[in-house]
């Protein structure tokens, strides 16, 4: 098992989300959460990131509790919504983002990386003159180059075209599965759940997986 | 410790930093006179000056604001409504006084009034009084009315960039289509009732709080009241004056009397005017819907003659005095023959320091070592309480972070001289031997920069997304990696505008250096200004070698003004 939740409560502002909910992956397992807007969908990632503080309830990740640890500690990459990259970088200076030291910092495997991705060609242009495609691929890019344990994707295709969508949904999936990275997708679509993942739950599923 | 409490620490040493001063000076007043800063307030008639200062504080202050808006407004309405070519030039020279030292401003406005300088060869003689203005003074039984006129115009000319900075950019992004609806409704067929029932509400919080912060910069003027109305008192000259003799056991009772009541009085009005002036600066940030500039714009068109003329008036307005203090440090009046001849000698002189205790060269280089330090220090605080501010905020504690940051404000009711006071009857009494250290001039150059730094690095930090934190985060950078490679060089331009801003303050503080420096090896720029002007000036050069070095100090602001223009972000209505 990669991942395993136990007992998870989570609340905001003072609206409890989650109570004493169990969820398990398996190794490599991609798992879509259906569920719509507001719903607690994204709290929930974002306490396994480490950026929420559960009530009450552990998260482990390949044996590690991850409670204690802060988010930098967790070894998990995130994908958000709209796509972070940083201003003040191009494109090749945003994936090299994901080494901390120059002395770590493999250009065969960034430039293997850009390729296998389509961006290769646009490493030195400002992410301003990215599409919303391209710029999540760049994203997608860095986040694997850190060798995640876990991959979180808080919707990060929801605000592309519906072609773009799809095409990317089945890229993502691919690459996840030749490197073998569990994930955790939350998203309203169905189409692209149903593209994605190897197990789908509805909000309301995972809200009644209550301990007993 | 816990987490809150560390990042609580900032703002205690910030406050403590600010506050143990003055609460030292407070404490000590009330021991030699025995009475509370509320009494004190009542006892300010009893100085033999109290009531004078009192009374011409506040009129000199609200005429001077007054005047300010007047000038400032058919300014700001013309480059806010029209497409102007070269703005960014345009709005950095009408912005440029504000971020002039005052002593240079006084020196510009004497340059520009002085006998055979270009307003008395006019035949306005603001200086001595004679013909038109001598008229004058008898007609309204004024006196000094030439003195009157000269500070209200200087003050005008210092403030006229908070009415550019407040107002022009309001009247710039207000959608067009609101003024076209209620040019069809028959409430707006005439000018007159869209200015009132449209323009007047939309910008008046924005003038408001124009006025009102010229109001509190007019309120505390020293250097200019000190050289352009030398015949008047403001409770800040007199304090200023005062306060060598204030803080003695047995020894003139009625000088602390005065430093007690004037602070404390000037505290409160100063408190109460920025109080409301934030107020009015949220509401007018809340109002409504924004547009672009340039479509805005767009819809005026281009400047009518009326609006070129009157912007380039205002222009020559903006650069006269530092033109005119320029010539004059060239240009040599010979008392024998009252002619002028050009010459560098002046320049020759301030350099070598033949007239003073120390050179300009030693004075500037005095000046930029405390500038630097002080730039640090209030670069460093300040950027801890706005990150403290930031993080109560982020974190749900929305009360605690707005009484922080209200606090955080209180030391902008504090004017130069009482902070120097503050330093003088405080700190200095209590460790007298920091008289001997060089670095006591970073103390209240310091205190007066830090608020202007966190209200400068609080909104950026605002406007950051947190996602690009929380994205460092999960690619496994440190709190401290985070800070280094994505804060930093995400908020550099505000950094920058903070740094160039306080090292600019601190190179033109004047009041405070005034109390604590007035002679020693130790002179700022400003100091050695004053010190030359208050030269008899039996010697042809003592004037053209003040002007010299107030030029070389305005040659230095202008330079980080261009640093700070360079880097300043768009933002409306504000500083």
């Amino acid at each position: 098992m990669s991942i395993e939740i136990q007992s998870l409560t989570l609340s905001y502002d003072e609206h409890v989300l989650v109570s004493r909910c169990n969820l398990t992956l398996a190794e490599g397992e991609i798992l879509v959460i259906l569920g719509p807007s507001g719903c607690g969908k994204t709290t929930l990632l974002r306490a396994i990131a480490g950026f929420v503080k559960p009530d009450q309830g552990s998260i482990y990740l390949n044996g590690r509790d991850l409670n204690p640890l802060p988010p930098e500690e967790r070894n998990i990459g995130m994908l958000f919504q709209r796509p972070v990259l940083f201003p003040h970088k191009d494109v090749l200076g945003n994936i090299l983002f994901a080494y901390r030291k120059k002395k770590h910092r493999n250009m065969e495997e960034v430039n293997e990386i850009m390729k296998d991705m389509g961006i290769y060609a646009m490493k030195n242009q400002t992410i301003e003159t990215l599409s919303g495609g391209e710029a999540q691929r760049v994203v997608l890019a860095r986040a694997l180059l850190t060798n995640p344990e876990l991959l979180l994707l808080d919707e990060p295709l929801s605000s592309l075209d519906l072609n773009v969508r799809r095409q990317l949904a089945a890229e993502i999936r691919a690459t996840l599965k030749s490197k073998n990275i569990p994930a955790i997708h939350v998203t309203h679509d169905h189409d692209e759940a149903a593209i994605i993942g190897d197990r789908i739950i509805e909000w309301s599923e995972f809200h009644s997986m209550e301990s007993e | 410790m816990t987490l809150r409490s560390i990042r609580s620490v900032p703002i205690f040493v910030y406050l403590g930093f600010i506050l143990i001063p003055i609460y030292l000076a407070i404490q000590r007043l009330i021991d030699v006179t025995g009475k509370d800063p509320f009494t004190a307030i009542f006892s300010l008639p009893d100085h033999p000056l109290g009531s004078e200062a009192l009374y011409f504080s506040f009129i000199q202050a609200f005429l001077s604001a007054t005047l300010t808006i007047a000038i400032g407004l058919p300014i700001a309405w013309w480059l806010g409504r029209h497409q102007w070519k070269h703005l960014n030039i345009i709005r950095a020279a009408l912005t440029l006084p504000f971020v002039t030292p005052t002593i240079v401003a006084a020196m510009g406005f004497l340059a520009l009034f002085k006998t055979g300088g270009p307003i008395e060869s006019l035949g306005i003689d603001l200086r001595f009084e004679t013909g038109f203005i001598g008229w004058l003074s008898n007609a309204t039984g004024i006196e000094n009315s030439g003195h009157i006129i000269a500070l209200l115009l200087a003050h005008a000319w210092f403030n006229l960039a908070l009415v550019i900075r407040f107002v022009e950019p309001k009247i710039a992004t207000i959608p067009p289509r609101f003024e076209e609806s209620i040019r069809l409704l028959p409430i707006g067929k005439t000018r007159f009732n869209r200015a009132r029932y449209f323009w007047w509400p939309m910008l008046r919080t924005s003038i408001g709080s124009a006025f009102l912060f010229a109001f509190i910069f007019s309120f505390t003027s020293f250097a200019l009241v000190r050289w352009l109305a030398p015949n008047m008192w403001t409770l800040e000259a007199l304090m200023a004056v005062e306060g060598g003799a204030a803080g003695i056991h047995n020894y003139r009772t009625e000088a602390s009397l005065l430093v007690l009541g004037g602070a404390t009085l000037q505290g409160i009005i100063l408190l109460f005017a920025l109080g409301l002036a934030g107020y009015w600066q949220q509401k007018q940030s809340i109002s409504n819907d924004v547009v672009s500039e340039y479509f805005a714009r767009k819809t005026a068109g281009k400047p009518s003659l009326f609006a070129r003329i009157g912007v380039s008036s205002a222009l020559l307005f903006a650069l006269a005095p530092l033109g005119s203090m320029l010539l004059s440090s060239v240009r040599i009046r010979d008392r024998t023959n009252e002619s002028f001849r050009w010459s560098s000698e002046a320049w020759d002189i301030a350099l070598t320091g033949d007239l003073t205790y120390v050179s300009a060269a030693e004075a500037l280089s005095n000046s930029i070592a405390y500038a630097l330090a002080c730039m640090i220090v209030s670069l460093l605080l300040g950027y801890a309480v706005a990150s403290s501010i930031h993080t109560f905020e982020t974190r749900g504690k929305k009360k605690t972070a707005m009484i922080i940051d209200l606090l955080s404000m209180l030391p902008l009711a504090l004017s130069g001289v009482m902070v120097g006071l503050g330093v003088l009857l405080g700190v200095l009494k209590v460790w007298p031997e920091l008289f001997q250290w060089y670095g006591l001039p970073i103390i209240p150059h310091a205190m007066l920069t830090t608020p202007f730094v966190i209200r400068i690095i609080l909104p950026a930090l605002r406007s950051l997304d947190s996602s690009y934190d929380e994205t460092a985060a999960m690619l496994g950078y440190s709190q401290y990696q985070r800070f280094i490679r994505v804060r930093i060089p995400l908020m550099k331009s505000s950094l920058v505008v903070a740094a160039t801003l306080s090292i600019a303050f601190s190179l033109g503080e004047f009041g405070a250096s005034w109390i604590l420096l007035r002679s020693g090896s130790w002179d700022t720029l400003p100091i050695l200004v004053d010190q030359l002007m208050a030269r008899p000036k039996y010697f042809q050069l003592v004037e053209p070698v003040a002007m010299a070095t107030a030029s070389l100090l305005m040659m230095v602001t202008f330079v980080l003004f261009v640093i700070t223009e360079r880097f300043r972000e768009h933002q409306g209505g504000g500083f």
